[in-house]
């Protein structure tokens, strides 16, 4: 498969800045909403960009272009969201941060909806397979390649995934 | 009434997406019409496709794009060409400071023989002071300078087609002359960014 980015990746590997940030500027919504979907937080989602980035400028000499670039980038964010998840495990409550920028407040209620907070209570495996297919539109052999599956397993972590998520809204709006 | 063998959840999932071959497709539908735990597990699947599928893309608030390519200016990395360490390397660079010891031996026993009272360990203390081939490597002195931020200049050697990168506040040119660089920044004027040029 042709990849789209990789004459801004050839000459990003080169070291030039401009043609990475058009690679960040392509990139940054999806990697931000995969982040934000699955963490449930815009500010430790914008964190896990911001790091997915530096990660990604970092190695790119290493990229041998093997996969897609979104899809080799997007396996950095899906990292550095899960070390974000540690780290939330790791920090005191108090050192929780308010919103900074206004636009974290927008988010900050985005990410409180009903279907948000149905995300936060699936497995997190299920989580990954359902952003990554039903809200960023990446393929089964893409999602396999991230995570690490066969396109089988990639499927039923699909399916269950959506099942649960409607469960859980369901039981939601029984008890409101 | 339920039906005695189930398909797979991958196969129920091809369903849902429409990507059976129609022979197996209609096989599945008649098994929904009698199983109620895969009708209704299908139902929830498409009910929770639906909700997923009604979310938009949310937008990196805007301040965090510019704090990523300030991060990008003080994490600056060495172009490609960058060699991999090798050991056979390190014996060569082994050797080459071997052959100048024997040099200042020689040196040093020479001085002895014509009557200088400097000792060996002068000569050794000079030569690794500084000013000596090893600290200049680390610390070349600038060959230009440019008015502006280090990572203003380094991105319009770049986007003139230079390989440059910052290090050390320093502008770092690669594969260049001293006066292709000169005038690729003649516009900008001398400044504080001091600018070394690599010409292997």
């Amino acid at each position: 498969m042709e990849d789209p980015d990789a004459p801004l990746v050839e000459r990003a590997q080169r070291g030039d800045r401009w043609a990475f940030e058009q690679l960040v500027d392509r990139h940054q919504n999806r990697l931000f909403t995969l982040a934000a979907r699955t963490l449930g937080s815009a500010d430790e989602a914008a964190d896990a960009v911001q790091e997915a980035f530096i990660r990604a400028w970092l190695g790119l000499p290493r990229f041998r272009g093997g996969s897609l670039f979104s899809t080799w980038l997007y396996r950095i964010g899906v990292n550095a969201a899960h070390d974000q998840r540690l780290k939330r495990r790791t920090e005191p409550l108090d050192e929780v941060r308010e919103p900074a920028d206004p636009r974290d407040s927008f988010h900050a209620s985005e990410l409180s909806s009903a279907l948000q907070d149905a995300l936060n209570q699936l497995d997190e495996d299920y989580r990954l397979a359902v952003v990554l297919y039903d809200v960023l539109g990446r393929s089964y052999a893409e999602i396999a390649e991230l995570t690490e599956v066969a396109e089988g397993t990639v499927k039923s972590r699909i399916f269950r995934g959506r099942s649960r998520l409607a469960e859980i809204l369901g039981t939601r709006t029984a008890e409101e | 009434m339920v039906a005695e063998t189930h398909p797979h959840d991958i196969e129920l999932f091809e369903y849902v997406e429409d990507e059976l071959p129609a022979a197996r497709r209609d096989e599945i539908a008649a098994h929904l019409a009698t199983c109620d735990v895969c009708a209704e597990q299908v139902r929830q699947a498409a009910v929770g496709r639906e909700a997923l599928r009604e979310t938009t893309l949310l937008e990196l608030p805007d301040g965090r794009r510019d704090e990523i390519l300030k991060s990008l200016s003080a994490k600056d990395r060495e172009p490609t060409e960058r060699r991999p360490f090798s050991p056979r390397l390190v014996l060569g660079g082994l050797i080459g400071l071997l052959a100048l010891a024997a040099v200042i031996g020689a040196l040093v026993s020479s001085n002895q023989g014509a009557g200088d009272e400097s000792s060996a360990g002068d000569v050794a203390a000079e030569t690794s002071g500084g000013g000596g081939g090893t600290a200049e490597a680390v610390a070349p002195q600038a060959d230009l300078s440019a008015n502006g931020s280090a990572a203003d200049v380094a991105e319009e050697l770049q986007a003139k087609g230079f390989r440059a990168v910052v290090q050390k506040d320093r502008v770092v040119v690669h594969g260049a002359t001293k006066q292709q660089v000169r005038e690729a920044l003649a516009d900008r004027g001398p400044g504080d960014v001091e600018v070394v040029v690599k010409n292997p």
